[in-house]
Parts: C-alpha cells; structure tokens; sequence
C-alpha cells in the first residue's frame, strides 16, 4: 500500500485492524474499532481527531499499557526489532504477554513514550535525576555512577541548561516546558528506535511549544528516531509530520502524506475538520464553517459509517446501513467513504451488530 | 476628550500577591501578577487580552469582576443608561448592581455549571438573585435565552451531565446573558472545546454580538481564535501590557519583539508554510523577580543596552496603536499575512 512510495523501504511498526474495547458496567466502548496504519523508520506519522477518537487508545495498545477494563480484541501490531542474537525479527506485540520480559524490555526500550501532563507523569518525591537513573538502569547494565553520567548527558541532549544542577532537583522547581524535556530524556533513556509522543505541547505556551517541537525534529535527525506524533492540532500536524492518520471514532477515515492531506483531502470528515480550524491568516470577525452536531456518545454509535450523521455528503441507504472499509485510492493513500468505494450489494450483511 | 464611547477604562491596574514565609507568614515579596496594566473597551467591540500562562491576562480579568481585589488603580466602567461606575471604590456589599452589568463566561463548562440543577436552575439562578420571583416569567425567560444560544426549550428540565461539552458552554453563555450584561468578560471559553465544536461557539458568540451589541473581553492564549474573535488585541507579558492595536495592525504589523515572536510560533495549518519559526530562548520572567528594565530582554534578539536598565512604556506610536519596546520605532518586525 504506502510501501512502495517510500523507496520500498519496510514499516518498522504495522499496526492491522487494531480493536481496543473498553468492557464497562454500561455496556462496550469500542475505543479503537478496526485502525490500520504503517510508520516507517525516521518518519514522523502523525494521527489526528477529536476527543474519543481512540488517538490515544491506539497509542497505549502498542504499548499494552491499557486499563483493567480494556481488551485488545482483534488485530495485529507488528514490530520489527532486532532479537536477542542481533537478528531482524517481525514480532506481533498483541501476542505477547503484557506484563512479560519482552514486552518490558519492549517498552520503555525500543518504544519510548511521552505524555502529555509531564507534571502528572513524574513521581513529586523524587529528584528527576533518581527518575531518569531508575528508567536508564531498568534498560541497561550501568552501575549508578554510569547512569548518572548518562542522565546528564541525556538532559543535555534534550536541552536542559546546567544538567549537573537540574539532575537533582524535583518535578515541581521545574518550568512547564523544562518538565516535557526532562520527560522526553526519560523517553530516550533506554535508546528507542520509535517514541511515541501523545499530545506533547498542548499543555505548552505557544513559545514553549515552538521549542519542544523544534527539539524532537532535531532529535529525530541526530538519532533517526521514528515519532508517532498524537495530536488534536492541525497546525501541529501541518509543522512536523510526514504522513497523517486522521481517526474519527474509533475508526481511520483517511491517511495519507501530509501535503495530500492538507491540500487535497478525500474524507468529507478531514474536509469539514480542516475548514472548521481557526487561521492566524483569516479576516477578522470571520465565521468559521462549522460540522453539525457533535461526536456521538461512546454507548450511541451510528450504525453505518460513524461520521454520516454529520456528514454533508451523507447518501441515504448507503452510508447509514453499510460501514465503509480503508480502501486505498492511490499507492500512497487511502480512504474509508462510499464517495470512492461504492459498497457491493452482496455486503449488505456488513453492518455490525453492537 | 470624549470617552463616553468607552464602556470600561481601566488604569494603572496593579493585583500584586504577597509571598508570605516563616512562623509569622511575614510577606517577604510580592508577585506582581498585574503591573500597571492600563486599556480601554468601546461599547460593542471585542478587546482580547492575549499571553502565555501566568501573563496576568485571568488576574486582569477577574480584578475588573472584583473577583479579586486589585492592589491598585482605577477601573471606571460606563453603563448606557447611568452614571459612570468607579468599580474599584464601590463597597464589596454594593456590588450586586454592578454584577448585572458585567457577567462572565468560563473556560470549563463542566465545572461551572452546578451538576445538581437543572439548566432551567442554572440560567434562571441569576434572574432569581436579581428579584425575578416570579417562576411562570423566569421559565419565558430561560426558553427565550435556550433558543438564542440555539438548544432546545424542552431542555430546560434536564441536568448538565446529559449535555455534551459544546452544549453545555452554550448553556454557559445562556446564563451570562440572562440579565442583559453590557460587558462580558469570556476567560478562554473555547480552549477547553474540540475543534468543530469550538468553531461552533465563535460563531454563536459573534452572532450574539452582532445581535445584542454587548461588549466581550475576550482572554485566551490562542491566537487563531483571537483573530478570528476580537476588533482589537492586547498582548500582554509578565503582568504588563506589551503591545495594543487593532487585530488586523496586530497581525501583519506587529511592533513589539515578543508579539513578533508569538505569531510566528504559532504552527499554520499548512504544510507549505513550514517556516522559519523564530524560537525564543529559556522561559518567562518570574514575575516576582523581573529583570531590570524590559522585563523581554534576557529573551530578545533585538536588545540593546537600554533595555537592559531602563523600563519602557506604553506609547502611542500610530493612532490607536500602542507599544511598550525603546526600540518600536527602529526595527522591523514580521507579521502574519492573511
């Protein structure tokens, strides 16, 4: 699908028909409901959508980092890493035990994650240095005068002024934009190949956020790190990545390269999303196109295609009783509407019960 | 001159917080949250105060409420039929009068609407407070004020809990209407709102002014939404006032070094634009130990030795924009182009 336009270079994570439910006393969320995206190395894939769009449940998936009530129920995410022997392997992360040697070794190791609230992320009674040595040392062998010396040079890295001071000192003497770079050194303690980045400016000022932005790009050409970038923000998107997975839902309706994305989309949702953002560069006192309604309740999905109660190209008969696939509609792209990919009458059968 | 145009004018505004340490809570130094803020709104505008966390623009916000008590300065406030209010000196057991006149719509609508109330309850709790006994009356009043923020009448009966997000921020805005303010004060009413949602709520607060000329102080960080929102836009940094004009002056020809900064560290919504952004060094003043002089200079690229001793002040510098930088007249900054 998206392989060939990228040198017939392979993903270094697929993620296939991910389904992530939340089982709760009120019934069934289906959080992520069938997402299918390729990352390929050194690239930065960006996913975004509103709330409840499952942005962040695919993220905590790959992780396997998901609450008590939530259940990976279908699906495949596959990593590829180097083993044990130093030899290229394809491993399917569902399959392993979320609390086993692997997937430990895993996360935290090959995949580094950074959150959003990097004051609710940090433990308030240790030194950011204990935090980091403690994340350093869980991936490698170093005694603690080793891992010291490396927390340093990871604060530097991040661009921490006076490492050797900031080491000791608590999540709270920190400044907001000083707390996501301690956070990011976290995430690269244990030398990952891809860092998984889940809103991490939106809690920023704008010029704080122009910098953290600005280290993980430089981050990603020193280090050749893959980023999954989560964000509700297009310009976000529009600044950083090289390929968007936009959900809505639960669902991905459209995917494709950035500049696709933003300059010719296909999704009547990507559509009605990008006319609806506010521009720096608008007319004063300028109305905004709106989207109808709003997202459905969790517990009240739209049989069909999720979006067509709010969809402006919403085909009667078509859209509210069969649920559109991610069909490619170019080698790099793909889309899931009936505008492009008119359902077979055989597939009246498709609607999911639920 | 005549300022009978201007619906509030607020001068020489300080809010400092003491800092208090030791067995005895001695105050031992102040954050001056607002320092000598001074502006003005004319009747039917939208004035933004726009900045980072802690600029002061909230505190600014709440001291013209008298939410809090400011430390200092003059808030004199026009009512269109009355006489001019001085806010700051009217006794705190006064302020019911005043309240009617200037209400305020909030960042979180699902903290500030009472979850144990209907929105009947809840909108019509005002109109009660303010000598509306009747119920039949209030009940008119509540549908007529669901319909102009576009819900349903037939939801008056139902708990905040059943509304979403966006709805409930129109039941937010329903209520600050209530009592026919003249000003209100909308602290980041979007910022907590989903993108479509959130174009939903301009729109609907646009088309109230449109409809009602009542004046907004619009606060928010977001500076797309600003422009899309305000007549006119205060920058605001470390407590002081920076930068004021007119929203279009503001964005393509902005006069003060941080204000420069600030529109180009906002990512556009376009991947052809990926630019230049001028990233500004280390973080924000602590406003309870500024540097001397331009409290922006440790961070400006433009300083030169002035501003490293002597303060600036807010001049005129063309007609009805003001800067507060030694330097305004000499530089060239970079705006946004629409």
């Amino acid at each position: 699908m998206m392989q060939s336009a990228q040198n017939g270079a392979e993903p270094i994570l697929s993620v296939r028909n991910l389904k992530t439910y939340f089982f709760q006393d009120e019934g069934v969320v289906r959080a992520v409901d069938g997402a299918s995206f390729d990352m390929y190395p050194g690239h930065t894939l960006g996913i975004v959508g509103e709330s409840g769009c499952g942005k962040s449940v695919t993220a905590l998936s790959v992780l396997q980092i998901l609450a008590r009530t939530a259940r990976i129920e279908e699906g495949e995410i596959w990593l590829r890493r180097s083993n044990d022997n130093g030899q290229a392997e394809r491993i399917d992360l569902t399959k392993l035990d979320a609390d086993g040697k692997t997937m430990r070794s895993i996360r935290g190791g090959e995949i580094g994650l950074v959150f959003q609230e990097p004051m609710t992320s940090f433990s308030a009674f240790h030194t950011v240095g204990n935090q980091i040595i403690e994340a350093v040392r869980l991936h490698q062998a170093l005694n603690k005068q080793q891992a010291r010396e490396k927390a340093v040079e990871l604060l530097r890295m991040v661009g921490v002024p006076q490492p050797e001071r900031r080491i000791d000192e608590y999540p709270f003497q920190l400044s907001g934009g000083l707390r996501q770079r301690v956070m990011i050194a976290m995430a690269l303690s244990g030398d990952p190949d891809i860092l998984i980045a889940d809103e991490p400016t939106t809690a920023l000022d704008v010029t704080t956020q122009a910098q953290i932005l600005d280290l993980l790009r430089s981050l990603q050409e020193q280090e050749g790190l893959s980023i999954i970038l989560i964000t509700h923000d297009m310009g976000v998107i529009a600044e950083m990545v090289d390929d968007v997975v936009v959900m809505y839902l639960g669902r991905v309706v459209e995917r494709g390269p950035v500049d696709d994305i933003f300059h010719d989309p296909q999704h009547p949702y990507t559509k009605a999303l990008l006319r609806s953002i506010p521009s720096i560069m608008a007319s004063p006192r300028t109305r905004l196109s709106t989207i109808t309604g709003s997202i459905p309740h969790p517990y009240n999905r739209p049989q069909g295609c999720p979006f067509y109660p709010r969809c402006p190209d919403f085909m009667p008969g078509i859209c509210d009783r069969h649920v559109p696939g991610l069909q490619p509609s170019s080698d790099q792209r793909a889309v899931s509407c009936f505008l492009y990919n008119k359902p077979e009458p055989a597939a009246a059968a498709d609607i999911s019960q639920g | 001159m005549d300022n009978s145009d201007r619906l509030l004018e607020v001068e020489g505004l300080k809010k400092y917080f003491p800092i208090r340490k030791g067995f005895l809570r001695r105050t031992v130094n102040h954050v001056r949250a607002v320092d000598d803020v001074s502006f003005f709104i004319e009747r039917g505008e939208t004035l933004s105060l726009v900045g980072e966390s802690g600029c002061g623009k909230t505190t600014t916000a709440r001291c013209i409420l008298r939410a809090v008590e400011p430390s200092g300065g003059t808030i004199r406030f026009r009512p269109k039929d009355g006489k001019p209010v001085e806010i700051t000196a009217v006794p705190r057991s006064q302020l019911r009068p005043l309240r009617r006149q200037i209400q305020m719509i909030f960042q979180d609508p699902f903290s500030s609407l009472n979850p144990r109330m209907t929105l009947f309850d809840n909108i019509g709790e005002p109109l009660l407070v303010n000598g509306m006994t009747n119920r039949e009356e209030r009940m008119e009043r509540v549908s007529e004020l669901l319909e102009r923020v576009q819900l349903a009448p037939e939801y008056m009966n139902r708990y905040p809990h059943a509304f979403s997000g966006g709805q409930r921020q129109r039941v937010g805005i329903a209520r600050a209407l209530a009592l026919n303010p003249s000003l209100i004060v909308a602290d980041e009413p979007v910022s907590a709102l989903d993108v479509s949602v959130q174009a939903q709520i301009v729109n609907l607060m646009l088309d109230l002014q449109d409809e009602l000329g009542v004046t907004y102080l619009f606060v928010a960080h977001d500076l797309s939404v600003v422009k899309h929102m305000s007549d006119r836009v205060a920058v605001m940094y470390v407590g002081k006032i920076v930068e004021v004009a007119e929203t279009t002056t503001l964005f393509k020809d902005p006069k003060h070094p941080y204000t420069e900064a600030l529109l180009s560290a906002v990512p556009k919504p376009d991947p052809r634009l990926r630019s230049q952004r001028i990233v500004l060094e280390g973080d924000v003043a602590d406003p309870a130990n500024p540097p001397p002089g331009c409290y922006f200079h440790p961070r400006c690229s433009y300083a030169v030795d002035v501003c490293k001793q002597e303060s600036p002040h807010l001049n005129e510098i063309t007609a009805g924009h003001f800067v507060s930088c030694h330097r305004a007249a000499e530089i060239t900054l970079r705006g946004v182009t629409e």
